[in-house]
Parts: structure tokens; C-alpha cells; sequence
């Protein structure tokens, strides 16, 4: 499991230290802080980032404002982002309102409301909404990452790198080629969200990467994947991915 | 000494006929209403039988012609109208006209008989008896249906008459004696005098006086019962004449006198009648003026009546309208006057809460001063064990200012419409943790246990602002009015359909029933009397009351003095379909 990587845009640095502290003791990582629009979105398409954090107010002026505006308009561009301010104007929340989706923060915070925001803006722009605050999930599927609340922060797993998933009951195991670890998500979201030209069931309880098939024994009944992983094929299933497998 | 008699008989006979008409309607009148009944929708027509009905004859032929004149006309109409003009004509004594008129009619009209008789007696009265025979006997032939109202007395007594005039004595007499039968028989007083008159006459010219004298003596007896003066006349002349060839001029004299009393009192009746004419002209025409006048009369009365109506309804309208407008005005004064009413208070508490608030902002500043100055000492005094303890302090200090200014600041902005507001659906567990956070440091130095049991799937819609507002404020006086190692439990109850319930909870030292219903009354700000120490202006729960009402929420209060306070906030619940 990765951090999430968090852009900062904020003109003060006393807050965005205290920002980065915070986001810091909770497992983020931050690949900048920007100051001003320019920098912002200079920073915003030179690395990897997964939710910005932008105050609205940059050295008096609306430009945080003018930042979402200008990368919620660029197509697979935009990114969840969290609002900073210490006003709750009407005519400027009726603006940033515009920027849907959109999930805000009034100074002064604490860390937990800090920390429900950026969950709230994950969910918000995925629109997977109720995830990370019910009981009942706590994984929201992106098109390249998995972001999966772990304790109060959020973790990614980048999709590409799941080898299979076996599912029990609400519960799914991902497996990684390092790591193994359980989420909480349902079977038809992952058949829902995840790409069906990669991800392909064996089994009623097991989704596979089909990229990361080594081998398929038909008379065993099993899948043989990297890592020296082993998935049980059924009948049910078998004619599909060997349909499959063999066209490739 | 003949032609004495029989100028007088000639106009006595038509005389007659015309004086016999004048009561109700003839028989033959009423032939001519039931004939000419079908003919309807020509005025002109209607009014020339009108007045041929009168006698009106001038009327009667203006009508007539103007009938006749408008164009082609059915034949019916035309044949009435010439028989009305020719009717018209021989009555006036224009007989060669009426004779005219007679000939324009169709042979087929209706009272083509009439028509036969009135030429007879035309040509009677033009002395062509011969002619007036050929007539008479014509329709004495005819069956008496077909006479429509012709008296068959009448043509045997001008048949008489005829053979008369012609001499014909034995004739003459026998249709006399016919007619006079007949006359009899119906009781005809004012024909008896006529035929017995003729008859006589007969007699006379014949020589036969005695024979004759009876019937003069008849008609004169009978003239005696008749009104006519006319007849009456004619027949004191006769007597007169009788009388006068008999040598007995005694006697003749008194009927002459007779006969010319006669004549008198008829010229006199006709004056009298004419004078009376005039008078009824006169009456008639002063009615007239009058009708006329009292017409002019009610005319202006119904203008007057008519003009007063439309005053009384203008000035009713008015006094409505004015009604109206003083009733709203007034209404509007009231509403003014309570509105100022409610705007003075709301000034009132205005100021008084300044005056709190500057009062409660500059206690706290001043603390913070004191402490401050003793910060200082003890820096100098390098007594560093004081320092944390006092920088604690100044910390919860700056704090609860911060608070006070907080809400100050909202309800500024509530007041003033001017923030953000936004319903969405808020998971309330976390909203309640988020807000508790700011508060541990407090509660674990209150030594405090904190218990937040509200169920993960509790969603209420709300601002998320001005819930956090609601919460930081109950959560705040809470920890505020706890004692030291008391509980703090916050929960929600979901027995209503529409509300989810949450519940703050302390065991603190609660509050008065009298302070209860000041909170919860509409704008009403605490004095500061109770808790001296602790308590605020009622400032937060003022707001609180505003926002919770401004979410669609209810907040309601539990309270025992020294057991503690629960207050609960009643919030929209999210609806499972949205």
C-alpha cells in the first residue's frame, strides 16, 4: 500500500506547516506546496497527485478559486480537492460551488475534521459516496488506485498491481506481489468499477488479473499466476477465460 | 204637396240606415270584422277598417289609398279597401265615386251582395228606379244565408219604395206590407215609422185617406217613442200635411208647431251635440295637456329618483372606498406600531447584549492582562513551575473568547443573511468526534468521561456549518456546567419518523426551571445573575435556537438544578429515498 500524495496550495506558511504536520503524522505524503496560482498548477501537472488541498485566498485574491476552476475544466486532469477558508462567504461559496465536486473546510480545523475532508473529497469526486464513514465499506475504486481507509488516514494500491482478489462474504483479500491485505467492499462494485477486460472472475470467489496469468491448467482446474499464486477455475467460468485466453 | 212627402221619406229612409248603425255593430259590421279578420300585418289596413268601423270616412279613404298605393296587393286587401272607400263615398253622398269604387271590386269578393244593395240604393237616390228594382230584386231572390247581415226588410221596403216612386201602387204595397210584416216581427220601432210612413204615403198619393191616415196617426204615435227627432218631425210635417188637406187647421197648426219644435230642438241637438263635440275636444285635449304634462312630470321625477340613486351609489362607493382605505391604514398602523414595537425590543437587546458581550470580552482580556503581568514576574523571577500552569490558563482564556467572538461573529452573519448555507446529509457521529476533538484537552483536564453512542448510520440534512456551530456550542456549556469527574453522554433516539433525536447529556449542575423557559423563549438574553462565574450571555443558545430553527429542527431542554441538564436537538432525518 502507498500514501496518497496531497499538493498543498496555501500562501500562508505558518498553516501550511501546520498542514503538512498533520498530514505527515497521518501517512500522507506531500509532493509540494504551492504559493501561488502559477506554482500551483505548475506543480499540479509535474507530479503525481492525488488530492489537493487549495485556500481559497491567495494573498487576498480569489486565485485558489481560480485554480479549480481552471483543472476541474481540463478533462482527466482534475483531481479531488479540499477547499481552505476562514470565511463563509455566500457569494464566494455560490463560485467554489461551481467547482462540483466540491468539499470544503472553514479555519480554524482540527486534524479530524482535516482528515474527514479529504476522505469526503475522495468520495465526493469518485462518487462513492457513504464509503469511508459507514461501517460497511472502506475502499473507494478509482481508475488507477484502489483508496482504502486505513485507521484515520486513506492508502492507495495501484490496481495494476493487484494479482487477484478473493472475495468472502463482504470481505476481499487483495493480493499483491508484495503484500496481502482485506478491504472492505462489495463484490458487485468491484465488478461494477474495475476494467472487465482485465479483472475476469475463475470462480464465484475469485477475481483474477488477467495479466498476471502464467498459466491455466484446465484439468486441474486451476489458474496459475506470478508470484506462484494459485486460483481454483470452475466450470461456471472456464469456457469464458479460455475463450479468452486463447484469443490472446 | 207629394213631393213634400217624398223629399221627407227619402231622407228619412237613409237616414235611417245610417242612424241604425250607430250602437255596437250591425250585423253586417260584424261580417266585415269576421271577413276581413284573416288579413293581419298591414297597419295601414288594420287602421282603415279601424275608422271605417267609426264612421271616420276622411281617415278611412287616407288609409285605404295609402293601402292601396304601397303596390300589389292581394286581391282580398284591394276589394276591401275600394268597398270601404265606396261604402265611404255613398254615406258622404258622393255616389258617382262609390259607384266607381263598387266597380273596381271583383265579382267574387265576399260581399258582392252588399254591393248590389248599396248600387240599389245608390240608384234609388238617384231616382233610376227602375234600375234600383233590378238590383233590389236580385238579392231579395237570394237565400237569406248569403245576405251576410243585409235586412231582408230593408230591400222589400226599398222595393216598396221603388214601385212607389214608379207608380206601381199594387207592388209597391205588397212589398211594403212584407217589409212591414217583417219589420213587426223583429220589433223595429224606428223602420216602423219609416214603412208606416211609406205606407201611408202609398195610401195617400193613391187617394185612399182613410186607409192612410191610420198609418200617418201609427208612425206618428209610434214617432212619440223614438228619440230620433228627425223621424219625429217627419212625422208631425206629415200629420200637418194630413191634417192641413182635411181642412182642420187647428190641428194642423199644433203639428206644424210640433214639426217645428222638432226641427228647433234637432238643430238645437245638433248644436248641443256640437258645442259638446267641442267641449269634448276641449276636455279631451286639456286631458291631453295634462297627460302630457304629468308624462313631463314623471319624467323628470323618475330623472330626479334616477339621479338620486346614482348619488347615493357614487357616495356609497365612497364612503366603501374610504372605509376601505381607513381600515388598512389603520391595519397598517397596527402592523407599523408592532413592528416598531418588536423593532425596539430587538434594539433594546441589541444594545444589552453589547454591553454584555463588550463587558464579558473585556473581563476575559483582562484576565489575560493579570495573568500576563504574573507570566512576566514569574519569567523574571525565573519561577518556572508557575509558568505552565499560568500559560494553561491564558490558554482557556484566549478560548472561551474565541468562542464568544465565534458566535458573536455567526450570529452577526445569521442576522445578516450573508453565509453560506446548504443542507446535505451529514453522518452526525462524526460530526459530533470532530467537534469533541477540540474539546479533550477540557474535558480530560475536568476529568471528564465522554461518551459519544450515537449509531454510525444516524444521517440527519443539515448545514454542515451551522450543525458543527449547534454542537460546539451544547458541547462547550456542557463541559462548561459539568463538575469535575463528571459524565458527558451524547446519544440519539430515532422514534420519529421525520426526526432523528440527539440527546447531550451531562450530570452537571443544571439549571432552574425560571432560566429553562428564558432560554427557550424567543429573543431573550440571560443577565448575568446566576453563575456569575461561568455563565455566558445566553448569546450561543440564542444562536443555536436561530440555526436549529433554520435547519427545520426543534430544541427542547431538561433540566434539575444540581443533577444535570439534557438538551435535545431534533433534526431532519435523512429519508431512506434521498
Amino acid at each position: 500500500m502507498d500514501n496518497v500524495n496531497i499538493l498543498i496550495i496555501e500562501d500562508t506558511p505558518a498553516e501550511s506547516e501546520a498542514l503538512i504536520k498533520v498530514l505527515k503524522a497521518h501517512n500522507y505524503t506531500i509532493t509540494g506546496v504551492a504559493t501561488s496560482h502559477k506554482e500551483a498548477l505548475t506543480l499540479f501537472y509535474n507530479t503525481k497527485v492525488d488530492i489537493v488541498i487549495i485556500d481559497i485566498f491567495l494573498n487576498g485574491l480569489p486565485d485558489g478559486l481560480a485554480f479549480a476552476e481552471n483543472i476541474s475544466v481540463v478533462p482527466n486532469a482534475a483531481k479531488p480537492f479540499v477547499f481552505l477558508t476562514s470565511s463563509t462567504d455566500r457569494q464566494i461559496f455560490e463560485r467554489a460551488k461551481l467547482t462540483n465536486p466540491f468539499s470544503y473546510l472553514i479555519k480554524p480545523f482540527n486534524e479530524l475534521e482535516l482528515l474527514y475532508a479529504l476522505e469526503l473529497a475522495v468520495e465526493k469526486f469518485y462518487n462513492q459516496h457513504e464509503v469511508f464513514l459507514g461501517e460497511e465499506e472502506n475502499t473507494v475504486v478509482s481508475q488507477d488506485y484502489l483508496f482504502i481507509k486505513k485507521g484515520k488516514s486513506l492508502k492507495k494500491v495501484e490496481i495494476s498491481d493487484i494479482i487477484y482478489i478473493e472475495v468472502e462474504e463482504k470481505y476481499c483479500s487483495i493480493i499483491t506481489e508484495t503484500e496481502k491485505f482485506v478491504i472492505l467492499i462489495s463484490l458487485t462494485k468491484i465488478l461494477e468499477l474495475f476494467d472487465s477486460h482485465i479483472f475476469c472472475r475463475t470462480h464465484r470467489n475469485f477475481i483474477v488479473n488477467t495479466k498476471k496469468i502464467t498459466e491455466i491448467i484446465p484439468i486441474d482446474n486451476l489458474v496459475l499466476l506470478k508470484g506462484d499464486h494459485k486460483v481454483i477455475l470452475s466450470d461456471k467460468y472456464k469456457d469464458s477465460i479460455m475463450q479468452r485466453y486463447i484469443l490472446k | 204637396m207629394k213631393a213634400v212627402f217624398r223629399i221627407v221619406i227619402f231622407s228619412f229612409l237613409l237616414y235611417s240606415q245610417s242612424n241604425s248603425a250607430q250602437q255596437n255593430y250591425t250585423p253586417f259590421e260584424k261580417e266585415i270584422i269576421a271577413k276581413s279578420k284573416t288579413i293581419v300585418g298591414n297597419p295601414d289596413f288594420t287602421k282603415a277598417q279601424h275608422f271605417f268601423l267609426q264612421k271616420e270616412w276622411d281617415s278611412c279613404f287616407v288609409y285605404t289609398m295609402k293601402q292601396l298605393s304601397v303596390g300589389k296587393q292581394p286581391e282580398k286587401i284591394q276589394n276591401f279597401c275600394h268597398f270601404f272607400r265606396g261604402f265611404g263615398f255613398k254615406e258622404k253622398k258622393l255616389f258617382k265615386e262609390s259607384k266607381k269604387e263598387f266597380q273596381l271590386i271583383t265579382t267574387d269578393f265576399q260581399f258582392h251582395n252588399h254591393i248590389q244593395m248599396f248600387l240599389g240604393e245608390i240608384a234609388l237616390e238617384e231616382k233610376r228606379f227602375n234600375e234600383a228594382v233590378n238590383y233590389f230584386t236580385e238579392i231579395e231572390q237570394l237565400h237569406p244565408n248569403l245576405l251576410l247581415g243585409i235586412k231582408k226588410s230593408s230591400v222589400k221596403h226599398n222595393l216598396g219604395l221603388c214601385y212607389l216612386h214608379l207608380e206601381k201602387y199594387d207592388t209597391a204595397e205588397r212589398y211594403l206590407r212584407e217589409g212591414l210584416q217583417l219589420e213587426e216581427a223583429q220589433n223595429d220601432t224606428v223602420a216602423l215609422v219609416g214603412t208606416y210612413g211609406d205606407m201611408a204615403t202609398l195610401y195617400y198619393d193613391q187617394y185612399k185617406d182613410k186607409l192612410a191616415i191610420p198609418y200617418f196617426e201609427k208612425a206618428y204615435q209610434l214617432s212619440k217613442k223614438v228619440k230620433n227627432y228627425q223621424l219625429k218631425q217627419n212625422a208631425a210635417l206629415n200629420m200637418a200635411v194630413v191634417e192641413e188637406n182635411r181642412n182642420d187647421y187647428a190641428k194642423a197648426l199644433t203639428y206644424r208647431k210640433e214639426y217645428e219644435q222638432w226641427k228647433d230642438s234637432l238643430n238645437d241637438q245638433n248644436k248641443v251635440w256640437e258645442v259638446a263635440e267641442l267641449e269634448k275636444q276641449f276636455t279631451v285635449k286639456q286631458k291631453q295637456k295634462e297627460v302630457s304634462l304629468l308624462k313631463a312630470e314623471n319624467k323628470i321625477k323618475i330623472a330626479e329618483r334616477n339621479g338620486l340613486l346614482y348619488s347615493a351609489i357614487v357616495l356609497f362607493v365612497l364612503l366603501g372606498t374610504a372605509v376601505y382605505f381607513y381600515r388598512e391604514k389603520t391595519k397598517k398602523n397596527k402592523i407599523i406600531s408592532a413592528q416598531k414595537e418588536a423593532l425596539s425590543e430587538l434594539n433594546a437587546t441589541k444594545d444589552k447584549l453589547f454591553s454584555i458581550v463588550s463587558h464579558d470580552l473585556r473581563s476575559a482580556v483582562n484576565a489575560m492582562k493579570i495573568s500576563n503581568a504574573r507570566l512576566l514576574e514569574n519569567v523574571a523571577a525565573k519561577n518556572l513551575d508557575e509558568l505552565d500552569s499560568l500559560l494553561q490558563r491564558n490558554s482557556a482564556i484566549a478560548n472561551s473568547t474565541y468562542n464568544l467572538l465565534d458566535n458573536l461573529l455567526h450570529w452577526a452573519l445569521l442576522q445578516t443573511k450573508q453565509s453560506y448555507f446548504e443542507i446535505t446529509t451529514i453522518r452526525l457521529y462524526h460530526c459530533v468526534e470532530q467537534m469533541v476533538y477540540n474539546y479533550r484537552p477540557l474535558l480530560f483536564e475536568k476529568n471528564l468521561v465522554f461518551e459519544n453512542t450515537i449509531s454510525r448510520n444516524d444521517i440527519v440534512c443539515a448545514d454542515q456549518e451551522s450543525l458543527k456551530i449547534i454542537l460546539r456550542n451544547f458541547i462547550d456549556n456542557a463541559i462548561k456546567f459539568s463538575k469535575e469527574n463528571g459524565i458527558i453522554k451524547m446519544y440519539t433516539q430515532n422514534t420519529d419518523e421525520k426526526y432523528c433525536t440527539l440527546l447531550i447529556e451531562d450530570n452537571g449542575i443544571g439549571m432552574s426551571t425560571a432560566l429553562q423557559t428564558a432560554l427557550l423563549q424567543e429573543t431573550r438574553l440571560l443577565s448575568k445573575t446566576d453563575n456569575e462565574a461561568i455563565s455566558g450571555t445566553g448569546l450561543g443558545m440564542q444562536l443555536c435556537k436561530s440555526l436549529i430553527q433554520k435547519n427545520g429542527g426543534k430544541l427542547d431542554l431538561k433540566s434539575e438544578v444540581g443533577k444535570g441538564t439534557k438538551i435535545i436537538v431534533s433534526l431532519i432525518k435523512k429519508q431512506p429515498n434521498g
